[in-house]
């Protein structure tokens, strides 16, 4: 569990030296200089809670989970499954068995795509997406649409990046069987009105799928209060490891739906006439799963739980606003993506400068932003420009480091002149 | 050949240090500017697929020599096409068969970051392609 005695002054006041004092590679220093990681939207540090965790698990308490009648796989299954049920508390889900646990979210799309899609969609069927999805959005309805005979429809996007409900709406017909759509862009960090959306979808007949990657880690998700058909998040974003996901699905759904991996742990019985799958979510579950990596996801939890998103929300929601006001105030820094309400994400480019070469002087700096389409070209298409430079905040970045940013796209406009 | 070229970007390179070879890849990239590939030239046939930044290659030879020109839209890219092209143009191709990761991993120094080494080892085998030979299989040196 996090230590919180020292963090919290009061539960709506993070103390961001203590918090960052919790994340150890926050001290490191790039080019002899100190580093400034606003490239957390791509994948967040980790704090020595969840090192610790998985550090533990794999010292004193490891073994495969789900099989074997020996104190180690009792105990590690307990563990795993205590994870699962974090997860569970987390996104408010009414059952454990709602919680599957994936790779990544690209991974939970594409088993929705692939199970739920050609299961339930034919030729003819439309999947609404938006134009600011991540490619891991796309790409999977693409698939599914070419074996199904399925039709994307795309839902469109402001200039200033916001998402207008009437205009969502619009794209939605008798024909809208699934809506797929990010919850928060990652590219402008535009939050999508989740429950609104998904109350149009139902009125449409239409299930709904939330890319929840970036929006999980800015505050608190009910799926049952968005009343969400199915919620992807990954747990890297989240301050937990990399290679551990989730997919929580709505139990009647998950159960009517066919596996999408054969294998060990999905099984209710194998033989050579017919097999039988157990239900969710272990029929999602094929094959051991990455154990030590949801031990560390659960600890991730506990950490943002103990910090406490009020306190997250309102230390994120100052670090953005002072981000787009000192970016504003440079000439010729043009902001890609202003919709009020916007999570911690800045997208910018620099007037007559390569967002690349912008993106470099900061690396010398030592700043880390993610420069490029962000796995969201069809987003840089609609917006008119070939790629952003990208700042993404975390509860443990601090003002100082906006005014690093700012101080290294100023000598980028000196250097590249 | 560009040999005396080849060795004057790996003789500044190594005397310079982390900031000055920024300052030095910016130079070369305002040399690049200077003998642009013209827009007709920008064509995708002529780009190079993957990079961050576009990146195009032109070929051509003549009296059994290969000569290389090439554009990118990023200054810091601009440099290194300009150390690539200089450096590697004026081979035959035995000589442009012949060269190794090796050869690259001395102007590496320039690239500043691992990303973009990669790019670099990328051009070399678009090179070796574009004079017709088979690209360099052998793995740099660690």
């Amino acid at each position: 569990m996090a230590d919180t005695g020292t963090r919290l002054q009061n539960s709506n006041v993070l103390d961001v030296e203590a918090v960052r004092r919790d994340f150890p590679i926050l001290s490191e220093t790039v080019y002899g200089k100190p580093l400034v990681f606003l490239d957390s939207g791509a994948s967040a540090q980790k704090p020595r809670q969840v090192i610790d965790a998985m550090r533990h698990a794999m010292e004193h308490q490891y073994s495969n989970v789900h099989r074997g009648a020996h104190y180690m796989s009792a105990a590690t299954t307990d563990t795993f499954e205590g994870a699962r049920e974090k997860v569970r508390a987390f996104l408010n889900a009414g059952s454990i068995d709602e919680i599957i646990f994936t790779a990544n979210v690209t991974a939970a799309i594409n088993l929705v795509a692939y199970s739920y899609g050609r299961a339930f969609l034919k030729a003819g069927d439309e999947v609404v997406v938006s134009e600011m999805e991540h490619h891991a959005n796309i790409v999977p309805w693409q698939m599914m649409a070419e074996a199904t005979g399925a039709i994307v429809r795309v839902a469109p996007v402001e200039d200033d990046g916001s998402f207008d409900i009437r205009r969502f709406e619009g794209v939605l017909s008798d024909r809208t069987k699934l809506v797929a759509i990010t919850h928060c862009s990652n590219v402008m960090g535009t939050v999508v009105p989740a429950k609104e959306v998904a109350r149009l979808a139902h009125a449409a007949g239409a299930k709904v799928l939330f890319d929840g990657a970036q929006a999980a880690v800015h505050g608190p998700v009910d799926v049952r209060d968005i009343d969400a058909d199915f919620y992807g998040f990954t747990g890297h974003k989240l301050y937990g490891p990399s290679g551990i996901g989730v997919l929580y699905g709505k139990l009647d759904l998950l159960n009517a739906m066919p596996p999408f991996l054969g294998g060990g742990d999905m099984i209710d019985r194998v033989s050579f006439t017919g097999t039988t799958y157990k239900e969710a979510p272990h029929r999602f579950e094929a094959g051991t799963p990455a154990i030590v990596e949801a031990i560390g996801l659960g600890a991730a939890i506990d950490y943002v739980h103990d910090i406490g998103f009020d306190a997250i929300r309102a230390h994120e929601a100052d670090l953005g606003a002072y981000a787009q006001e000192r970016l504003q105030a440079i000439p010729g820094v043009r902001l890609v993506g202003t919709a009020p309400g916007k999570a911690a994400i800045v997208s910018f480019l620099v007037d007559g400068l390569h967002p690349y070469d912008v993106a470099a002087v900061l690396d010398r700096q030592g700043v880390a932003c993610r420069v490029g389409h962000h796995c969201a070209e069809p987003l840089m298409d609609r917006m008119g420009v070939i790629g952003t430079v990208r700042a993404s905040m975390a509860l443990y970045n601090t003002r100082a480091e906006i005014d690093a940013l700012a101080a290294g796209i100023e000598k980028a406009k000196k250097l590249l002149a | 050949m560009a040999q005396a070229e080849y060795e004057e970007f790996i003789e500044t390179l190594d005397a310079l240090d982390d900031d000055m070879r920024f300052e030095y890849l910016l130079d070369l990239a305002r040399m690049q500017d200077r003998e642009a590939l013209p827009e007709a030239q920008r064509t995708d046939a002529n780009l190079m697929h993957g990079c961050m930044s576009k990146v195009w290659l032109v070929h051509e030879e003549r009296e059994g020599r290969h000569y290389f020109t090439g554009a990118s839209e990023a200054a810091i890219v601009k440099g290194l096409v300009y150390m690539m092209t200089h450096a590697f143009s004026g081979l035959t191709a035995a000589e442009i068969a012949g060269l190794t990761l090796d050869d690259v991993r001395k102007l590496n120094l320039g690239a500043l970051t691992f990303q973009r080494q990669v790019g670099m080892m990328a051009m070399l085998k678009r090179i070796q392609r574009l004079a017709g030979v088979p690209a360099t299989s052998q793995a740099a040196r660690a």
